[in-house]
């Protein structure tokens, strides 16, 4: 798990209930929310001001209720590189997750709003994100490796192998995969070398560029 | 056939406000009291109103639009007698060879057979030229706006034209029109007599005097004045005033000449060079239910907003506060108390799914940005490995874009229930005013309409925007499906 530290938060989201209820929990767990804005330009106003370790953004805001926050996260990833942005939203869109993703997923995170009810592993994906992680929804992972073509590569793995493959791909440290299969840090580490070689990835000591691998082989 | 050239100018040059304006209509001279006085001066003023003048006008260009249907009959007799003039002067001298003519004039008779047929067949189309121009001249100088028919259906290579056209009602109609339409020009062309003939009987006496003057005991051939009665001979200059008279009495008559024959024609007009009865309504309906679908389509979009905006966000609020509300209870709590947060915990949680679910197939929101968004999301979902093309460059209706997007996403799950296949294609392309949508799959096949519910419900949704889908399903696969849908509803 990561250490818990103090984060800056921008939060961007139109509905009032909601954006209340993330400051209460952010704050509830150390953290201080510099902004709390509904609308996307404001979001952009507001990172710019306060230069947050990490905003946390609807995808669907006002005006057009479509993908405004979207756009204004890859905005953000382009002129605030530092920051790190998570994506909240009602739905996981495929073409949504490959444009946030492109390029690079590091400091990305894309997550159902459901997951905030799980405070702890909310907070820790927050953490991820704002230290230059990644945080994807299960949703997300589960579509990236049924959209993959490299399915004759994924058939090769064991069952298990292909849990810990979709927990690495959420972003998730050895210790986080552990915890989630309720197994040794070992068994997870001899799984992920293991993935590694089944599908050809360098092996890597650090969990981030590791993710970063297995989100490309996914997505290409 | 173009009837700007002839009417622009026309109207450019249309008559200066000699008049006092418009006369009044039947009803206010019905409510003027039949007072002597107001009747007379608006039987003096009607040759001189704007009216008048356009109507005049009318008539005076309606009498060779009119004849012009006079050169069909022409051409179908001259056309014979010409070929047969050309032929007997064809005949070779005697002592030539005699098979030459002999085999000339079936050759010449099937040409002139043809050019016939051809002519007759091509009328719809003529007509409907000509009505239009007599629609247009209606529109500008009488201000009676006539829709037309619908467009001439298209036929698919010479046969498919020919048939179209032949079967064209609304040609038909306006070569009716055309025909009987006759008599009235010819009511037409006494109005415009009447105002000019009229015109010129007032100026007798003024002009008798200058050419007239001889010395006594000169005899003089009578001048003609015509009138509808035939012509008034005058000899003498007391016999000018007759002539004067005369057109007054047809000057003052030419406004109700000219009423009565336009009303006539626009009678005519609006019965046949219309858009006709059927073909009205089945308009009207093709518009109301291109209404009805958007309408549908757009409350199912804000049912999905009013979801989003509403129970879900405060469902996904509850979920969160008792999130928190478990972690501050802690190990040391009531296990009872904890139990229960922990039940409505995750019942929270569950019913955001459900919620999930239920706004999506209301409405996909991705739906918002495009096909390809929605789509993709459908397509990485599925539990048939799929893949997806879409290629539409001008984006269509939301309508057609839900009804697509729930084609796609009921077959794709028919082709997961029932196909056993190992992969399924989904292809969406625009092209031109369509837009094409095909989800082809490598199972067993053995789709049935009459058998299952799904696909004759999706068929009942595509005819609603006059689509058209189509099953090629052999027993041992593949299938294919083609749907076919407008790019506006």
């Amino acid at each position: 798990m990561t250490e818990p530290r103090s984060l800056r938060v921008v939060i961007a989201e139109d509905a009032t209930l909601f954006r209340e209820g993330l400051v209460r929990l952010l704050a509830d767990r150390g953290h201080r929310v510099v902004a709390a804005v509904a609308d996307a330009d404001a979001l952009l106003a507001a990172v710019a001001e306060h230069d947050p370790d990490v905003a946390v953004a609807d995808i669907r805001m006002p005006p057009t209720h479509t993908d405004e926050g979207l756009r204004a996260a890859i905005e953000l990833r382009r002129d605030h590189p530092r920051t790190g942005v998570l994506m909240l939203s009602q739905y996981i869109e495929t073409k949504y997750a490959a444009r946030l993703l492109a390029g690079n997923a590091a400091g990305v995170g894309y997550l159902l709003k459901d997951r905030v009810a799980d405070v702890a592993e909310f907070a820790d994906a927050l953490a991820r994100v704002a230290g230059g992680g990644t945080a994807l929804d299960p949703e997300v992972v589960s579509q990236l490796v049924r959209a993959s073509s490299h399915a004759d590569g994924l058939a090769a793995l064991t069952p298990r192998e292909r849990d810990v493959l979709a927990l690495m791909a959420e972003g998730r440290s050895n210790a986080g995969i552990a915890a989630a299969l309720v197994v040794s840090a070992g068994v997870v580490e001899k799984h992920v070398a293991s993935i590694l070689i089944k599908l050809g990835l360098p092996p890597s000591e650090a969990d981030n560029r590791r993710v970063l691998a297995v989100l490309r082989y996914l997505g290409s | 056939m173009s009837t700007t050239g002839p009417v622009n100018p026309l109207a450019a040059g249309r008559p200066p406000g000699r008049g006092p304006g418009e006369p009044p209509g039947p009803a206010e001279l019905r409510r003027a009291g039949g007072s002597l006085a107001v009747l007379t001066r608006e039987a003096v003023r009607a040759p001189f109103t704007v009216r008048t003048l356009r109507e005049l006008l009318f008539c005076v260009i309606e009498v060779p639009l009119g004849l012009c249907v006079l050169a069909f009959p022409i051409a179908l007799a001259g056309l014979p007698l010409a070929v047969s003039l050309t032929t007997r002067g064809a005949i070779p001298p005697a002592g030539s060879s005699r098979t030459h003519p002999a085999g000339l004039i079936p050759v010449l008779g099937g040409v002139v057979l043809f050019a016939l047929l051809a002519l007759l067949l091509l009328t719809p189309r003529i007509a409907r030229g000509l009505g239009a121009a007599h629609r247009r001249l209606a529109a500008r100088l009488l201000g009676e706006r006539i829709a037309g028919p619908p467009p001439i259906r298209r036929g698919r290579g010479a046969v498919g034209w020919l048939g179209a056209t032949v079967r064209d009602g609304a040609g038909w109609r306006a070569a009716a029109y055309l025909l009987v339409k006759l008599p009235v020009t010819v009511g037409e062309l006494y109005a415009a007599f009447f105002a000019a003939a009229g015109l010129a009987n007032l100026t007798y006496p003024f002009w008798w005097p200058l050419f007239r003057n001889h010395p006594p005991g000169v005899r003089l051939h009578p001048v003609s004045a015509l009138t509808p009665f035939g012509a008034l001979h005058v000899a003498t200059f007391p016999g000018t005033f007759a002539a004067f008279a005369a057109g007054a009495a047809m000057l003052l008559a030419a406004p109700w000449a000219a009423r009565a024959v336009t009303s006539a024609d626009r009678w005519l007009m609006r019965g046949l060079l219309g858009p006709g009865r059927l073909a009205q309504r089945v308009a009207d309906l093709e518009q109301t239910r291109a209404i009805a679908v958007e309408d549908s389509a757009a409350l199912l979009r804000r049912l999905e907003r009013d979801l989003h905006d509403g129970a879900q966000i405060r469902l996904a609020t509850i979920a969160m506060n008792l999130g928190m509300a478990r972690e501050k209870l802690g190990e040391t709590a009531d296990p009872a108390v904890r139990e229960l947060v922990d039940t409505a915990h995750q019942g929270a949680k569950d019913a955001l799914i459900d919620l999930r679910n239920l706004a999506r197939g209301i409405h996909p929101a991705a739906l918002d940005s495009g096909l390809a968004d929605a789509l993709a999301t459908l397509a990485a979902s599925s539990a048939i490995p799929v893949e997806l093309t879409v290629a539409v460059p001008q984006r269509p209706a939301p309508a057609i874009e839900t009804i697509a997007y729930f084609c796609a996403a009921e077959l794709l799950a028919n082709a997961a229930k029932h196909s056993y296949a190992n992969k399924v294609v989904i292809e969406v392309a625009g092209r031109g005013r369509t837009l094409m949508l095909r989800v082809s799959d490598d199972g067993r096949g053995g789709a049935d309409p009459a058998r299952g519910s799904g696909l004759s419900g999706l068929m009942q949704r595509v005819r609603t925007v006059d689509g058209d889908l189509e099953i090629a399903s052999p027993p041992g696969g593949p299938t294919q499906v083609t749907v076919q849908l407008p790019r506006r509803a």
